[in-house]
């Protein structure tokens, strides 16, 4: 009963240490399994496969941080939309520099990122109706981009990103650099007011922080975050993949909630749904490898997603009922 | 965020000019900006494109309006209890293939396999309730995963790919040229009429209507007025899938056969339509709404179907659209009036 309890007041102090325990599980399960999981030589392969959906769960997080209902769904399609520019338009056209393309794709991440802060701060629509509205406009405009057949192409330095430059995984650098900026805005007031703002708006407004410029700069590094998780996609699959868009916004979200983030906002950490979005992967990468029929796979992933987050809310809640 | 006066706009509603403040004052009781949109987009129609005042337009809007507006049904009382409901395109695709598999390869009775589809949206709604109000798991990610679950299924117990066909009756409830006991309405209109009649008065004018507001705004305030808060979630859940569930078999008659992604487009629309109507999270706005905003949504995919509009540039338009529209009526107080 002890190990429980302390397990209890783990995750009710660390709301992330359940999605972290999970990760680890499942970590351990998967090399268990197929020890070449884990083997040096997997490891630049096995992080590039996983860098877009674990940057695209932080790109949810500061929106949903920000609180007010903050969500941002358009996360997804932003994403493919990135991948589609730098497949169709950046590169054929001789664009290849990492110099010209990687700013250009966190630009155009951040500058949709801004607006989508401006509907819901400046002229105040709910985060849900915003976004959804975005999605379905970015999702169009990705199509467009994308064309009738499916641009794909590559060039070196994103060939390195989905393998390895010299011995550091290229992976690492698209995964890592989220969590860089993020300490880097930790050491500014930026994060501390995030929290203030999604923990309760009027409260953070009464005292004095400029509550609408804390949340368009939330939502813009959600939008530049997912530039990035653009890059990682397009360098892992080299093609266009407008059709992908829904399933990574859902997905996102699913691993900020499994990482211990409340959708309501002011609670919650980017390494939280990092952690979702490991587990989420080691989910999945498990069903491949014991060879589950992938007809099987869907359901199997929808019940242990469901198990994992009752289990994480049966842990976590009832600590917070004995402290309260 | 909860109170009704944030459906008014404030911009005009500090008492400036009295019309605005008239007109700001029926907007919250009557969704006028909504039927304004649906008459103009409608006018709009009749002046640029040609034959589309003629009734086979018409019937093609309301067909696609009845199957919009029923899936979008379930979603606006989630909403209403404060929920959201992300499972709904599983459950259209769940009904659309049993319907299509026990009676087009199994030869089921219709009557026998319609209470399976039925019984397995119970069942879902269930899940999908129990869940997420016993254990406080967000609804989005409670329903995500049961969504993933379900359309799992599916497709393990048809082995990848649906080859039923819809019994052939349900092929003329859902057609445009259809007719209701001789009239010539096509009867998913019909049926759509007397569900929202049954919904739109279930809501206002019975005990579990307004439970189901109550707990929607406030789930202690409700919970102190005796309102059981559990039943009220969790049948709010059974409902959405249930309707959702009958939208799959009606799309099974129109579509002809069964599919596993028949519900996908119906993710993100049912809340368009939910949206465009003008009902907000947590206890404002009716089904009268979502009827409304189901109706607007088929006419605008008329409309740019008919200008011949790329399927991208219809998305483009479609997303700016809600924008604009939903920025006429739905938008939040401002922050400092909320001190």
């Amino acid at each position: 009963m002890n190990a429980l309890d302390f397990l209890r007041g783990l995750l009710g102090k660390r709301p992330y240490a359940f999605a972290g325990l999970l990760a680890l599980l499942l970590l351990v399960v998967n090399t268990a399994l197929q020890p070449a999981f884990l083997a040096f030589g997997n490891w630049a392969a096995v992080l590039a496969s996983f860098a877009p959906l674990a940057v695209a769960a932080m790109a949810s997080t500061p929106a949903i941080l920000s609180g007010g209902g903050g969500i941002d769904i358009s996360i997804g399609p932003l994403l493919t939309l990135i991948d589609i520019v730098i497949v169709a338009n950046l590169l054929p056209n001789g664009l290849t520099s990492p110099f010209v393309v990687i700013p250009v794709c966190l630009a155009i991440g951040a500058a949709i990122g801004a607006v989508n802060g401006v509907l819901v701060a400046v002229l105040r629509f709910q985060p849900v109706v915003a976004t959804l509205c975005a999605n379905i406009v970015i999702g169009g405009l990705a199509t467009q981009v994308q064309g009738d057949t499916v641009p794909s192409g590559s060039t070196s330095w994103t060939k390195d990103l989905a393998g390895s430059f010299g011995p550091v995984p290229g992976a690492l650098l698209t995964i890592g650099a989220p969590l860089v900026i993020w300490w880097a805005l930790s050491r500014t007031p930026f994060v501390k007011a995030l929290y203030a703002v999604g923990g309760d708006d009027a409260t953070a407004f009464s005292a004095g922080v400029n509550v609408p410029k804390v949340r368009i700069a939330a939502y813009s590094l959600g939008g530049l975050y997912a530039g990035i998780a653009g890059i990682a996609l397009m360098s892992l699959i080299s093609e266009g993949a407008a059709s992908m868009s829904a399933q990574y916004t859902l997905l996102a979200i699913a691993a900020v909630a499994l990482g211990g983030t409340s959708l309501a906002g002011g609670r919650g950490s980017l390494l939280g749904s990092l952690l979702g979005a490991a587990s989420i992967y080691l989910i999945n990468n498990l069903l491949n490898v014991v060879r589950v029929s992938t007809l099987w796979s869907t359901a199997i992933y929808g019940a242990m997603l469901l198990f994992a987050v009752v289990v994480g809310a049966v842990l976590t809640n009832a600590r917070r009922r004995a402290v309260a | 965020m909860t109170t009704d006066t944030a459906v008014a706009d404030p911009t005009t509603g500090e008492g400036g000019v009295p019309l605005l403040h008239t007109l700001n004052e029926w907007q919250r009781r009557v969704p006028l900006l909504q039927l304004l949109a649906l008459a103009a987009l409608y006018v709009y129609g009749l002046s640029t494109i040609e034959g589309f005042g003629s009734q086979r337009v018409l019937y093609a809007i309301l067909v696609n309006a009845s199957l919009l507006g029923l899936a979008g049904a379930g979603q606006t009382i989630v909403v209403l209890v404060g929920g959201i409901d992300f499972s709904i395109a599983a459950f259209i695709s769940a009904g659309n293939v049993i319907i299509a598999e026990l009676c087009g390869t199994d030869h089921w009775s219709t009557g026998a396999a319609v209470a399976v589809a039925l019984a397995v949206g119970v069942l879902g709604g269930l899940v999908n309730g129990v869940l997420s109000y016993r254990f406080k798991v967000e609804p989005l990610i409670v329903t995500l995963g049961v969504s993933a679950l379900l359309s799992g299924l599916v497709l393990k117990w048809i082995n990848g790919s649906a080859t039923g066909v819809a019994p052939a009756w349900l092929g003329t409830l859902t057609a445009a040229n259809g007719t209701t006991f001789g009239i010539g309405i096509p009867p998913v209109v019909v049926i759509w009429a007397v569900v929202a009649i049954v919904i739109g008065l279930v809501l206002t004018r019975t005990r579990a209507g307004r439970n189901l507001y109550l707990t929607g705004v406030n789930q202690s305030a409700a919970r102190l007025a005796l309102v059981r808060v559990n039943r009220t979630w969790i049948y709010a859940y059974v409902a959405s899938a249930v309707l959702a569930t009958c939208v799959g078999i009606l799309l099974a008659g129109y579509s002809g056969s069964g599919n596993v992604t028949i519900g996908d487009p119906y993710l993100f629309q049912s809340l368009a339509a939910v949206i465009v109507g003008g009902t907000m999270f947590g206890g404002r706005g009716d089904y009268w709404r979502t009827v409304l905003g189901a109706l607007v949504l088929s006419v605008v995919a008329l409309l740019l179907s008919a200008n011949q509009l790329s399927s991208a540039a219809q998305d483009m338009i479609t997303g700016g659209l809600i924008l604009v529209v939903v920025g006429l009526y739905g938008r939040e107080r401002r922050l400092r009036d909320r001190i």
